[in-house]
């Protein structure tokens, strides 16, 4: 064994064992002796810019990001270069090991390999390969994208440009809902600091593939930034969601792969649910057993995950395809992804491969991941909120009910959202729904003023309201409190 | 969907004999269970073996990787390096879907070549088959200083070099193999390739041949 201890950039001591490196794309990658961090050299020496690069990256950005309120939430998310050392003239960043839930667990079939987004993103792989236990369902899925929305809407408001999102670049658990970007060291900082790949094929944007071609320095040459990490994170999410690319449906460019793969990830990418142009649908092979039914985009179809996200998609893939300053932010997809989450079910049938789907809006409700239909009453609650304490206009937000749901501070507050900033104190129920007695029940948990606008009445702690049709609740009597309107479906 | 055929063309002549055959049997157990941790891999790669000493033999068509059963190779006779460059093209004529207008086919081939001698049949004729033919990325491992690699050149431009035929290289360059198989990002100044023809770095026992 043979152990180097320096100093890094920073002064600290920093010890790597100099044996059998992980080789990555242009890293060797060394672990420390208790394997708390690794140490990635540079196969290339760094210039000026790439060195100075780094330094900011450890410095100031990651200040930036982690010097404040909420480190901890972000360490989660990212995993970032901690440090700068040289050694045997060569460049390397010191950065944190993987969460141990980034691995394939012991005794079974991928034991010890990273759980890249890749085992989960191609439906062969999720159907065939992926161990039961870590496969995760709708709901955990929906918490990786929310996950990685956030961590690139974070680099967004710093400035900052991922420029390479990918499923490599990205580790998922779909067993707990975690994900982490990784391979924070390419950053592009517009201005400042140019990108030094043009990402991952199956990422990449329209733009970027399209002009790849153009000498480095023509204007009309399109690099990653943040428009192509939106165009990535819509990319992620979608495949994250359905198991399939977006973009790779049966339209034939060229029969020369080569043209083919150019042109529709770039002049001619076109969205296989486009339903304008219907042109590059997917259509079933035979070879194609192993990624039914996922593939099948008329048996599960984008719509099926809701209004919220059906927009962002038709304006990722559609209107800011090839229109970069359309395309939803990280923000938009963040808020989404969220407001989606509240309208999820639990699927009846224990054997679902789902566990839960989004609620559909109709009276048949069927679960369309195995087609188990929702029997029983339904309740939905549709928000409102108020300017002036007196009109309440609609949030075009909604919640639906089913056993042991809870409310939560952010839906009784138009100004509080779920995210990083919530205090400990707003991440703790304040009521919640039970089906008693043959009839649906909102139990007041901590609410100060939750009012029954329809009966006139207050409900104080720890008693319930029964929920009937049109019932009206005022969840809080702040100016910031919101209304609901209770509506029951009978399926 | 569409599917990423490769095919390795080994070298079983009677120089191979001994360390050699062994270090590509256990070489080719490395290769198989490291792609089975790829997603990439699993997900699109079909393998086929082609072994070539007096005669060619394709000992596996084209198959999943999941359900590739490896073989154990046995070492002896000629280096047929025309024969089995004749074969890997006719065979992926029949394996591979070209597609057509409406149908995508299967991404192009990826070969993997490795001997450590001279040809002792002729090559030409393999040699004309093998260019017509459409590859994706080729390579030409040169096992030890026996090997023709000026020849091996002729084939492809991407020619690696073994100094010694001995495990640990033999064992590399099979891990260096399936790391070509998966995806990795493209570099801003790495032109127009989007096809999976760009080679990771080698590891340190094998050396890329420039010329």
């Amino acid at each position: 064994m043979s152990l180097v201890s320096i100093k890094a950039k920073d002064g600290d001591n920093v010890e790597f064992v100099m044996k059998d490196p992980k080789r990555g794309g242009v890293k060797d990658v060394y672990f420390s002796p208790d394997r708390s961090y690794v140490v990635a050299f540079f196969r290339k020496p760094l210039d000026n810019n790439g060195k100075e690069r780094l330094d900011k990256l450890v410095t100031t950005y990651r200040q930036g990001i982690f010097g404040k309120q909420g480190a901890e939430y972000w360490k989660n998310l990212f995993c970032w270069p901690e440090k700068i050392v040289e050694y045997n003239n060569m460049t390397g960043i010191v950065v944190p090991v993987y969460h141990p839930n980034f691995f394939f667990p012991p005794n079974t079939n991928l034991e010890g390999a990273e759980k890249e987004g890749k085992w989960f993103t191609s439906a062969k792989n999720f159907n065939r390969f992926v161990p039961e236990s870590e496969k995760g369902t709708l709901l955990s899925y929906l918490r990786i994208c929310i996950n990685l929305s956030r961590a690139v809407r974070r680099l967004h408001a710093a400035g900052l440009a991922h420029s390479d999102l990918s499923y490599k670049n990205c580790l998922v658990d779909p067993a707990t809902g975690d994900a982490c970007i990784i391979d924070i060291d390419g950053l592009v900082v517009p201005g400042l600091f140019a990108p030094d790949v043009l990402g991952t094929p199956d990422f990449m944007a329209p733009e970027v593939v399209a002009t790849m071609k153009l000498d480095f320095k023509d204007p009309n040459r399109k690099f990653p930034c943040r428009a192509t990490d939106q165009h990535a994170l819509a990319i992620l999410i979608y495949q994250y969601l359905f198991h399939r690319h977006p973009l790779r449906g049966s339209k034939v460019h060229s029969q020369d792969t080569e043209i083919q793969e150019a042109l529709e990830m770039g002049e001619k990418a076109l969205f296989i649910e486009n339903s304008q142009d219907t042109s590059n649908r997917y259509k079933i092979q035979k070879n194609d057993k192993d990624f039914l039914p996922w593939v099948d985009t008329n048996k599960l179809p984008y719509t099926i995950m809701g209004p919220y996200l059906k927009e962002l998609f038709n304006k990722a893939f559609i209107d800011g395809l090839h229109s970069p300053n359309q395309r939803p932010s990280a923000d938009d997809w963040e808020e989404a992804l969220i407001k989606t989450a509240d309208l999820i079910q639990p699927c009846l049938d224990t054997k679902c491969p789902k566990k839960w789907y989004v609620f559909d809006n109709s009276t048949k409700p069927a679960c369309p991941y195995c087609g188990t239909k929702l029997k029983g009453q339904l309740p939905v609650f549709d928000f409102y909120s108020s300017r002036d304490g007196v009109n309440f206009r609609p949030d075009s937000h909604r919640l639906m009910i089913y056993h042991n749901q809870y409310l939560y501070p952010w839906h009784v507050m138009r100004n509080v959202f779920p995210n990083e900033k919530l205090s400990e104190y707003e991440k703790k129920p304040v009521a919640y729904f039970a089906f008693h007695q043959k009839q649906w029940i909102l139990i007041n948990q901590t609410l100060d003023s939750l009012f029954d606008a329809t009966n006139n009445k207050p409900i104080s702690k720890g008693s319930y309201v029964a929920l009937t049709n049109g019932l009206q609740l005022q969840l809080s009597k702040d100016p910031n409190g919101r209304l609901v309107n209770v509506s029951l479906v009978q399926a | 969907m569409r599917r990423l055929p490769v095919y390795l063309l080994i070298d079983v002549s009677g120089s191979m004999s001994g360390e050699p055959i062994k270090s590509v049997n256990d070489g080719l157990q490395l290769l198989v269970s490291a792609l089975r941790k790829e997603p990439q891999a699993l997900e699109t790669a079909y393998l086929s073996l082609i072994t070539f000493s007096d005669v060619v033999k394709q000992v596996a068509p084209l198959t999943e990787l999941a359900s590739f059963k490896i073989p154990t190779l046995t070492a002896s006779g000629g280096t047929s390096l025309g024969g089995v460059l004749s074969e890997v093209s006719s065979v992926a004529k029949k394996e591979i879907n070209k597609g057509s207008a409406d149908e995508k086919g299967d991404w192009k081939p990826l070969v993997f070549l490795m001997t450590d001698g001279v040809p002792t049949d002729n090559v030409e004729n393999g040699l004309r088959a093998f260019k017509d033919s459409k590859w994706g990325m080729v390579i030409a491992c040169a096992a030890g200083p026996e090997a023709d690699t000026k020849l091996l050149q002729r084939i492809t431009e991407n020619v690696v070099l073994l100094d010694t035929c001995d495990s640990d290289s033999i064992k590399a360059f099979f891990r260096w193999v399936s790391s070509s198989v998966s995806v990795s990002s493209k570099k801003v100044e790495s032109g127009a390739q989007l096809d999976n023809n760009e080679l990771p770095p080698p590891p340190p026992e094998l050396s890329l041949l420039k010329f």
